[in-house]
């Protein structure tokens, strides 16, 4: 795993939303080909943290950078995919026109022939002329995971993926992201279950009280989670 | 000590000068400035719709400036200028509108008349209505701050209009009517003056927002600590 | 920019033909209170004259914001917005697409709405048609770079139905004034210095909407 450069960087960050402070003074380094766990309770920010780190949100205070740069800069996008919890798909267009659209947007060459690369990886081929609304959720979850993956970003934010995934879309991602890491991309993902984040996270990143918690290395620490003091 | 009472007198000094100032002025305005020979008594509505409307153009001029300011700067300290701008601008140009009227009766015959200068009056007083509409709308401190100043700010590039309308559109309204001196002098006391009044009043205002904007803050702070001190926080790495 | 601006702009025809969102209920709603309007215009052909500018371009303001609030609204069904603003292109880029589709929808209204007006309310508004094209493209410009800000901001608000009508008019009321005035003199047959004045302002007024628009997208879409 190299080291040297973080891939996304974040120095004092906070969040307030109306009078709650959501973020508070989060600071983090990840570098090229980690894999991130984010858990926490409901409620406790991630969303808010994995939005502003993909600058879709302005925080209120601190910055983000990416490879070292600020990221007002907006051509640097195309260097980060998002997933969120929901799909965000145009309900107006077809899935397959939804690809290709991202596949523009992103500058990828052949954005149809890619669109109907990823339509194949997640299994959906038959039913490209499909509109969101007559698919189900983790259908959609899965059209908007290889949306954000279309123009092979090096870095890879997902907010809740597993969320609404069937046994077979489960593993599938699983799967994917392995491969990400293993192609030196950064992913960061977050979850509610532990087992996930210890499967697969190389590094496990706990929020509460809007900040955030080294829960050590997946495979030795436990994090602080309700089902886990249980036991 | 010293320095509360030394700010407390220095207040009461601005109130009693302003006070004076305005008794001033309307002591010029009605005993001194002499009856007009067409309007009568009427015309000294002009003293007071003049001041007004000079304060609700101005007030816009600085909800604006403040916004944009905001817009930089993101500090909510100047969405709490331009709030307090926005609200005496709005009082302002209701008065302008309800004045002019009342001097348009007077003068013209008629309570409303469609002149270029009585209409962008009146889409002045509806932009600060629309500014003040998008504040009570939004909850969100900053978000309110963000989309109310781009309101502001586009409202801003109507002023100019408002200011040119009699020389690029033909209209009964009058430019810069001819008075006499003593006219001339009441006019202007009464603009200093109620615009001394307008300072102090936004001052205030604003200084009230800050106070309503700061009040949950403590009172979170307030719940936190109380919250702490029950039960033992777990240790934070502030760094990871 | 532009491939990006090129794509949003072919995205939102796309589905606005395939899914005739907007443009048939604004057309419809143009000709009816075109209809409308003539009906109650019985007056002496100098009057009508007259009058013709105005009830025009309110005919074609309350037309045309139903389909520039449609272009924004239609990208708050299932958080498109967040979904759009992801792509690597800026907020102005965003702005430009939008701004351009609705000059569109109000050039396509104009054209069906303007010969109709012309003909239920026998005024002549196309002679020359070199006065009409120029004046209702300037104005347009106008009308669509306010309307496109004011229907995100509104819509970020989900309030757009209720609140883009209280913001807009009265910051519309320069330029509808504006081309009206254009209109009439056209109508009467006077393409002379006071037209040209009255075009210039549109201009003038596109171009300052324009320019801010595009500075303050980014403000209006942040979160």
């Amino acid at each position: 795993m190299s080291i040297s450069i973080a891939s996304i960087e974040m120095r004092g960050l906070s969040k307030a939303l109306g009078d709650r402070l959501i973020l508070d003074g989060v600071d983090v380094r990840l570098h090229c080909g980690e894999c991130v766990a984010l858990t926490g309770d409901n409620g406790c920010g991630k969303t808010t943290l994995l939005r502003c780190m993909a600058a879709q949100m302005r925080p209120t205070g601190g910055e983000v950078c990416w490879f070292g740069k600020n990221v007002i800069d907006a051509a640097l996008k195309r260097r980060i995919g998002m997933v969120s919890h929901e799909s965000r798909l145009d309900p107006h267009l077809t899935i397959r026109e939804n690809l290709i659209f991202a596949g523009r947007m992103c500058s990828v060459s052949r954005p149809g022939l890619r669109a109907d690369h990823w339509l194949d990886v997640c299994g959906m081929s038959a039913r490209a002329d499909h509109r969101p609304k007559q698919l189900s959720r983790g259908m959609c979850q899965r059209i908007s995971i290889a949306r954000s993956l279309i123009h092979e970003p090096e870095i890879v934010v997902l907010d809740e993926p597993f969320s609404g995934l069937d046994a077979f879309g489960t593993k599938w991602l699983h799967n994917l992201l392995r491969e990400r890491t293993a192609g030196e991309r950064t992913v960061v993902f977050s979850t509610h279950d532990p087992l996930c984040a210890e499967s697969l996270a190389g590094r496990v990143l706990h929020l509460a009280d809007g900040r955030l918690q080294e829960a050590g290395l997946a495979a030795t620490a436990r994090y602080s989670c309700p089902a886990n003091e249980a036991a | 000590m010293k320095s509360r009472m030394d700010s407390r007198t220095s207040r009461s000094g601005v109130s009693i000068a302003i006070t004076a100032g305005l008794l001033l002025a309307a002591g010029v305005a009605i005993a001194v400035a002499p009856t007009e020979e067409t309007m009568g008594v009427a015309q000294r509505i002009l003293y007071i719709h003049v001041s007004v409307a000079w304060l609700g153009l101005t007030g816009f001029l600085v909800m604006a400036g403040c916004a944009v300011a905001y817009l930089f700067r993101r500090n909510l300290g100047w969405d709490h200028w331009a709030q307090s701008a926005g609200e005496l601008g709005w009082v302002c140009c209701t008065l302008t509108l309800i004045t002019g009227s009342l001097w348009a009766r007077a003068a013209w015959g008629t309570w409303w008349t469609w002149e270029p200068r009585l209409l962008t009056a009146f889409i002045l007083w509806a932009l600060y209505s629309g500014y003040l509409l998008i504040r009570g709308l939004i909850g969100d401190s900053h978000h309110r701050a963000r989309l109310s100043a781009v309101v502001a700010i586009l409202g801003a590039l109507d002023v100019p209009l408002v200011v040119m309308a009699t020389r690029w559109f033909r209209g009964i309204h009058p430019v810069a009517p001819s008075m006499e001196p003593s006219m001339r002098i009441a006019l202007l006391l009464s603009v200093a003056a109620l615009t001394s009044l307008f300072a102090i009043l936004f001052a205030c205002r604003r200084t009230q927002i800050r106070i309503e904007h700061l009040m949950p803050q403590l009172e979170n702070q307030i719940d936190r600590s109380l919250n702490s001190t029950a039960r033992p926080s777990p240790t934070t790495m502030s760094h990871v | 920019m532009t491939t990006g601006l090129w794509w949003m702009m072919s995205k939102d025809l796309l589905c606005e033909i395939s899914g005739k969102r907007s443009w048939p209920s604004m057309m419809l709603l143009g000709i009816v209170v075109a209809v409308v309007f003539a009906l109650q215009a019985q007056l002496p052909q100098e009057q009508r004259n007259q009058m013709c500018g105005v009830l025009l371009w309110v005919t074609i303001l309350f037309a045309g914001l139903l389909g520039i609030d449609r272009s924004c609204s239609s990208e708050q069904d299932d958080g498109c917005w967040e979904a759009l603003l992801a792509y690597p292109v800026s907020p102005a880029a965003v702005y430009w697409s939008k701004l351009l589709v609705n000059v569109l929808s109000l050039t396509l209204l104009e054209i069906l709405l303007i010969p109709a007006f012309g003909t239920f309310a026998g005024v002549r508004i196309l002679n020359p048609i070199a006065a009409i094209v120029p004046l209702t493209f300037a104005a347009n410009f106008g009308i669509a770079a306010l309307g496109t800000l004011l229907s995100a901001l509104t819509n970020r608000l989900g309030l757009s139905g209720q609140l883009l009508a209280v913001l807009v008019l009265p910051l519309m009321i320069p330029v509808i004034l504006a081309a009206a005035e254009g209109t009439r003199l056209i109508a009467l047959g006077r393409i002379d210095e006071e037209w040209w004045r009255w075009f210039q302002f549109l201009i003038g007024f596109a171009l300052i909407f324009v320019t801010v628009g595009s500075i303050l997208f980014e403000f209006v879409v942040e979160e």
